[in-house]
């Protein structure tokens, strides 16, 4: 019995790395644009997309590798749009992302529609979900080996991307551009950095990170496309980014925390009679509490700063009239 | 009429006129694709939304009876912005709305005329505390209200499912809904055979209202300032945290009252699956409206008559897959938000007309 518990835990765990890969990818993108000073609604979009020309080039092609770089080159021209609209024209952001999103969700069927006469959803027995593997060494770890390996390639690069833009933010020429340009843009100008090709960058690398999100739904996960299927997960990989503070590694173990809740609730599922209604607030409600505690933090900090401040300039206050 | 008023008026209309045709344009490359020419197209989408064939099966009159929670969330993306928020939470604020007039629909018994008004009103009040969270939380701590509203959507949604499929379930019957609303709860429509009726006018009085409130009164003044510069109004003495959060509270019971008036005029009950399609119109409504009530009357009927034509003019008659309709609407957005793709060459053609008639004289 404790045997079986335990392969059933092992299972919770695995389920909810994988639930968290699509929302890390977008937690990725919405990081670096956040940190960029481009909050990215739009991801939402770009992530639908990627699950979409995912699963046709894959089709096309007969191979899911093709399909999830299609579908990252996909995200990027995407992101390159959508920089050059709102760089090129001062489009407000928001008004942007919604018109993109609402366009990708409304064009995605009807394509499906015209060109495969499908109403719903969209799939092909020829179609190969991209295969698990184990790493190596990692494998053979007694405790971590059945948890961080035998996944397919899509979760290790989405890994391997946290920390690659870990790498990139704060150990590069360019990460010290694009954080220079988030935290104060007339500054950043000021210094010779060209704010608006930091933001296109920031925009068409967080397009192909979204997108291969919604690639691995469509040929990682599943092996089909049903309409809407990104299902508010950009939304959900924002506020990953903002609870993990824009930082990548931040921004890993956020996803993993809404991954596992994701994971919890299709358990709760399976194994109570709770309403899945129910059950599915418990991401939801996640979300805003980390929302609330970020905020909160955010405060609690900069009330802190203010103390500081003060407490200084009365020291140096109380030093200047011992000195006089 | 002075020189700014007369240039400001010209580019209030000029410029949605141009998106709705540049958005047409851009569409016609995804007509081609489907083998009907884009004029035939478009002239099906007209007669599909807008035409009149008679009283008892007008096309019109659907649009209007359309167009009614569409004015209504527009109405509500309005006053939030006007306060300087963005509420994206229309949607579930509209299914809280829904919800309560179900419920209050069937659960309580008034005499006519009372019963309707009463449900509004609580309707109202619930929705509207539903959007007052979102707005107190990003005014006291600064969480961004996009993303909270957008979670408390999906909230809405699986609250009102799982109210559809639980405490309110009528029967077993295939798809889950509340029982049928008592018949002095109801709204009446204005012809028989279609559900165009005294909603609508409540949602134009609902426009009065906004407008009256916001530019003809001082809190909505205040809110106003607090929306367009916070700074200068709290240097002013107008507490702008308040007025906003006060902005949220209304837009969100303007949402909740097209909830109510979807379920007291039209459905008569809660269906699982209620809202889908409403999604973020109200918000589209309002941005192509100019964040103007008056506009957002005029947009809202052309949105709904756009959707219905998508689907009877488009679908039914030459077979192009309805969801043309929101692509459309999704790339005449796109061309109003980039209004300064066109005030580029506006700008250029009255140079030129200038140049014209100074070569005349």
């Amino acid at each position: 019995m404790e045997g079986f518990t335990d392969a059933l835990t092992f299972d919770l765990i695995r389920s909810g790395m994988r639930l968290a890969t699509p929302i890390l990818l977008a937690a990725l993108a919405g990081a670096l644009s956040n940190r960029a000073g481009v909050l990215n609604f739009a991801l939402e979009g770009k992530m639908l997309l990627g699950a979409f020309l995912g699963i046709l080039a894959a089709f096309w092609f007969q191979n899911s590798y093709l399909g999830a770089l299609a579908a990252m080159l996909a995200g990027a021209m995407l992101g390159a749009i959508f920089a050059f609209v709102y760089l090129r024209y001062q489009v407000d952001l928001i008004i942007l992302a919604i018109a993109l999103n609402l366009f990708v969700a409304e064009m995605t069927v009807f394509f499906l529609r015209t060109m495969i006469g499908d109403v719903g959803s969209w799939s092909d027995p020829s179609i190969r979900q991209l295969p698990d593997f184990e790493i190596p060494v990692i494998h053979n770890l007694p405790f971590l080996g059945p948890i961080l390996s035998g996944y397919n390639a899509i979760v290790y690069f989405a890994w391997f991307a946290a920390l690659a833009l870990y790498v990139i933010l704060f150990h590069t020429r360019f990460g010290r551009h694009v954080r220079a340009v988030g935290e104060n843009q007339d500054a950043a100008e000021s210094l010779g950095i060209n704010v608006a090709r930091v933001k296109f960058f920031a925009l068409v690398l967080g397009g192909a990170l979204a997108a291969l999100g919604g690639a691995f739904l469509s040929v990682g996960h599943l092996t089909l496309f049903t309409r809407g299927m990104s299902n508010g997960r950009g939304f959900i990989g924002l506020t990953a980014a903002l609870f993990g503070f824009n930082h990548p590694i931040g921004a890993l173990f956020a996803s993993l925390l809404f991954g596992g809740a994701d994971a919890l609730a299709v358990r709760l599922q399976n194994v109570t009679k709770i309403p899945p209604s129910l059950i599915q607030f418990l991401p939801n409600v996640l979300a805003i509490v980390a929302l609330v505690l970020v905020a909160l933090r955010i405060r609690g900090s900069e009330a802190l700063a203010r103390r500081r401040f003060r407490q200084r300039a009365r020291q140096q206050l109380a030093r200047e009239r011992a000195n006089s | 009429m002075s020189d700014r008023l007369k240039v400001q008026l010209t580019e209030a209309l000029l410029i949605p006129v141009l998106a709705v045709l540049s958005g047409l344009a851009l569409a016609s490359i995804f007509v081609l694709l489907t083998d009907v020419p884009p004029l035939r197209a478009y002239v099906e989408l007209y007669k599909g939304g807008f035409s009149c064939a008679e009283l008892t099966r007008c096309n019109l009159f659907q649009s209007l009876q359309l167009a009614t929670p569409l004015l209504l969330t527009g109405l509500s993306a309005v006053v939030a912005f006007r306060s300087g928020m963005f509420n994206i939470g229309q949607e579930g604020q509209f299914l809280i709305g829904a919800t309560m007039a179900a419920w209050l629909g069937f659960a309580i018994h008034l005499p006519p005329v009372i019963h309707p008004a009463f449900v509004i009103a609580a309707s109202m009040l619930a929705a509207g505390i539903y959007g007052w969270i979102p707005g107190v939380l990003k005014v006291r701590l600064g969480v961004n209200e996009v993303i909270t509203t957008i979670i408390m959507n999906n909230i809405a949604n699986l609250f009102m499912t799982y109210i559809v499929n639980f405490p309110l379930r009528a029967d077993t019957g295939t798809t889950a809904h509340s029982p049928l609303i008592d018949e002095t709860a109801r709204l009446p429509v204005f012809f028989q055979g279609s559900k165009w009726g005294v909603g609508f006018i409540l949602a134009l009085l609902a426009a009065l209202l906004v407008y009256l409130y916001l530019w003809r009164s001082t809190p909505g003044y205040e809110q106003r300032m607090a929306g367009q510069a916070p700074l200068f109004a709290r240097y002013g003495g107008i507490r702008s945290d308040s007025a906003a959060i006060r902005g949220m509270f209304i837009s969100g019971a303007l949402a909740g009252m097209a909830g109510a008036i979807e379920i007291l005029g039209v459905h008569r009950r809660l269906l699982q699956g209620f809202s889908t399609g409403l999604g973020f119109d109200g918000l589209l409504v309002a941005i192509l409206g100019r964040a103007h009530p008056l506009g957002v009357v005029l947009v809202a009927i052309l949105f709904a008559g756009v959707r219905l034509g998508a689907q009877i003019g488009l679908q039914t008659s030459v077979h192009i897959p309805r969801e043309l309709g929101g692509g459309i609407i999704a790339l005449i957005i796109l061309f109003v938000a980039a209004e300064n793709f066109y005030r580029g060459w506006i700008n250029r053609v009255k140079e030129g007309v200038k140049r014209l008639a100074a070569r005349k004289a």
